[in-house]
């Protein structure tokens, strides 16, 4: 087949015909990306919400995500030792790893910037504060403003540089559940509000579902090819809450926002994307008319990539599945070269694939790494070619 | 693989006064109902029951089913974290009890994240399973820097220590912290576990620790029979 346009390929992909190749779709974490971007000579290496997808698309990405979701800011940017810095929900982050450290473990973790060193310890931001405690809380919340054109302007601005070649995902992350107990409600005191306090938990989530149906109908009026929710349920080994209790309080939030998405461009690509294992939750996925899933982290539940592939391949397309855990950040290159064929062999043979690794691309993967996927990547992403012919 | 079932202790009435009950203690603690756990345990506390047998007889049945069904995947996080929180509330009522029996824990074991990593829902869990077990547990939090491990681990004269981590940038700090206890001269005086997801027994013999524990209800396992191989004894 001749060289497809990168936005075809992925477009192709996504409604199961036939591609030249597979599509790629990396993301990396700021270190990773600040280090590959002074190997290529790129001088602009932001992510997060200020994303120069420039990089990304001199290593192979066909598509371009922006993202505008509840998480796009805070584990990007800088925030010193002790500072709290507030997002427009009203979360507040702060950093880690900094409990005692050091002159020699500075000096240590500045080496982490190295090109060929792995890292030891990044300092990450987390959520430390968490707006809504309390019902009396939750009376009080006031909602950000989905219409915001600070946060939608950049994707018209994207969509008029990128969209002719590059395919467009506009990133709502998290979402629904991850949204609530990560950022808004905090981990212990979401589950136990499951029992404790059902309207609380009911209340924050139809405000996430109201916030993001909005936001996500700007997306698509703005010129978005797909939205990308990402809300992270799975654990390594099993779901964090039951297949039952996902049914209950996000499938039918996702269903209505999908419905508004879908009435407002029936054209729209949806993708829907968790953590960990999340496979008991893949045919509703089907039901909600998702039409990519991923990143399937292969090393704890969710490891028959064969098996999902078979399942569920011919409803959904499927993203990802390259170990992050474990081959990308402390394999030989060789233990690379042979995930990458592993991965295209399992999910890649007769398309709807888009290759990933399982999750953002960290400050742990050595460049020599990153080489040897893309490399490996290009070497057996191709169809008409070993593996895929 | 069978459903779990409530393993009623055997000749449990025999330790109760006559006409007692634990059926509704079971399944609060099953339920989650800490309201009711507490209620019954100082009920139970009041009619003067050996307050051990609380513990086995009134406790345990209904926390034991919840663990076999959460590490069958019929349980999942949310309904665990009600029913330790059930059995918690028993636990305290009972422990002051048990600590003027000069009843002794079964061991002491630190557990904490390690540095630069803020994660605790897997390790929070896994301490109320142990302390369930009988174990004294320290649980230092997260971002926990290599020498407060080893300072409480010394203070407290542990058996055993648990690292737990979930990013792959942080699980480097189980084997630095191991090192670090190697460095101090107290590597032989615990048993190491480490925990997270990105973890595996082949990181686990990587990094010199003495065991991994796939989830909670292994990580228990584990360190009940750990607990029983001797290390050197502290000074």
């Amino acid at each position: 087949m001749k060289e497809l346009k990168p936005r075809d390929r992925f477009i192709r992909t996504l409604r199961h015909e036939p591609t030249d190749r597979v599509p790629v779709l990396y993301r990396m974490k700021h270190e990773a990306k600040a280090k590959l971007a002074r190997v290529y000579g790129i001088a602009d290496a932001s992510t997060g919400r200020k994303h120069n997808p420039e990089l990304e698309l001199r290593l192979g990405n066909d598509a371009i995500i922006y993202q505008i979701g509840i998480n796009a800011d805070f584990s990007h940017r800088h925030i010193a030792i002790g500072e709290t810095w507030f997002n427009h929900f009203g979360v507040g982050y702060g950093k880690s790893g900094l409990q005692g450290r050091t002159a020699e473990e500075e000096t240590e973790f500045k080496k982490t910037q190295d090109f060929w060193g792995p890292a030891k310890v990044v300092p990450e931001n987390f959520p430390k504060h968490h707006p809504i405690k309390s019902m009396e809380d939750f009376k009080n919340y006031k909602w950000p403003d989905p219409n915001d054109p600070a946060l939608l302007d950049p994707i018209n601005d994207i969509c008029k540089r990128y969209q002719d070649d590059n395919f467009i995902i506009v990133d709502l992350s998290s979402t629904l559940i991850e949204a609530a107990y990560a950022h808004i409600v905090g981990t212990q005191n979401f589950f136990l509000y499951m029992f404790d306090e059902p309207e609380l938990v009911k209340g924050v989530l139809d405000g996430l579902t109201d916030y993001y149906t909005q936001i996500g109908l700007n997306a698509i009026r703005r010129g978005a090819d797909m939205i990308r929710v990402g809300d992270d349920v799975g654990a390594q080994q099993a779901m964090m809450v039951s297949p039952k209790q996902w049914r209950e309080l996000a499938k039918p939030r996702f269903d209505s926002m999908f419905k508004a998405y879908r009435k407002e461009n029936p054209d729209i690509f949806i993708k829907l994307h968790s953590c960990g294992d999340y496979s008991p939750i893949l045919p509703d996925e089907i039901d909600l008319g998702v039409n990519l899933s991923g990143l399937m982290q292969p090393t704890g539940g969710l490891k028959d990539q064969v098996g999902i592939k078979q399942k569920y391949g011919k409803d959904l397309a499927l993203v990802g599945g390259l170990d992050v855990q474990r081959l990308l950040p402390r394999g030989q290159v060789e233990i690379v070269r042979q995930g990458v064929l592993d991965v295209m062999k399992n999910l890649a043979v007769g398309g709807g694939y888009i290759f990933s690794p399982s999750h953002y691309i960290l400050a742990d993967v050595p460049v020599q790494n990153i080489y040897a996927m893309i490399e490996a990547q290009r070497e057996f992403g191709v169809y008409g070619k070993y593996p895929l012919n | 693989m069978s459903e779990p079932g409530l393993k009623i202790p055997q000749g449990w009435e025999s330790r109760a006064p006559q006409g007692w009950e634990w059926k509704t203690l079971w399944d609060a603690v099953e339920s989650g109902d800490h309201h009711y756990s507490g209620q019954r345990v100082k009920e139970a506390i009041d009619a003067k029951i050996d307050p051990r047998v609380i513990l086995d007889d009134g406790l345990f049945p209904g926390f034991d089913l919840q663990s076999d069904r959460f590490s069958a995947q019929i349980i999942f996080i949310p309904e665990m974290l009600i029913t330790a929180r059930a059995m918690k509330v028993g636990l305290a009522l009972i422990r002051p009890l048990l600590a003027a029996m000069a009843e002794k824990p079964v061991g002491t074991f630190v557990m904490g994240t390690v540095l630069g990593d803020m994660h605790d829902i897997g390790q929070s869990i896994v301490t109320i399973m142990l302390e369930n077990a009988g174990f004294k547990m320290i649980n230092l939090g997260t971002d926990v820097h290599p020498d407060k491990f080893i300072e409480a681990a010394k203070n407290e004269k542990a058996n055993l220590v648990g690292f737990s981590a979930l990013l792959s940038t942080t699980v480097y700090y189980q084997k630095v912290t191991i090192e670090e206890f190697i460095k101090a001269g107290h590597r032989q005086k615990v048993h190491i576990l480490i925990g997270g997801a990105p973890t595996s027994q082949e990181w686990a013999d990587e990094c010199g620790a003495d065991g991994w524990g796939k989830d909670a209800v292994e990580a228990v396992r584990l360190a009940l029979r750990l607990v029983k191989e001797p290390r050197e004894a502290w000074a």
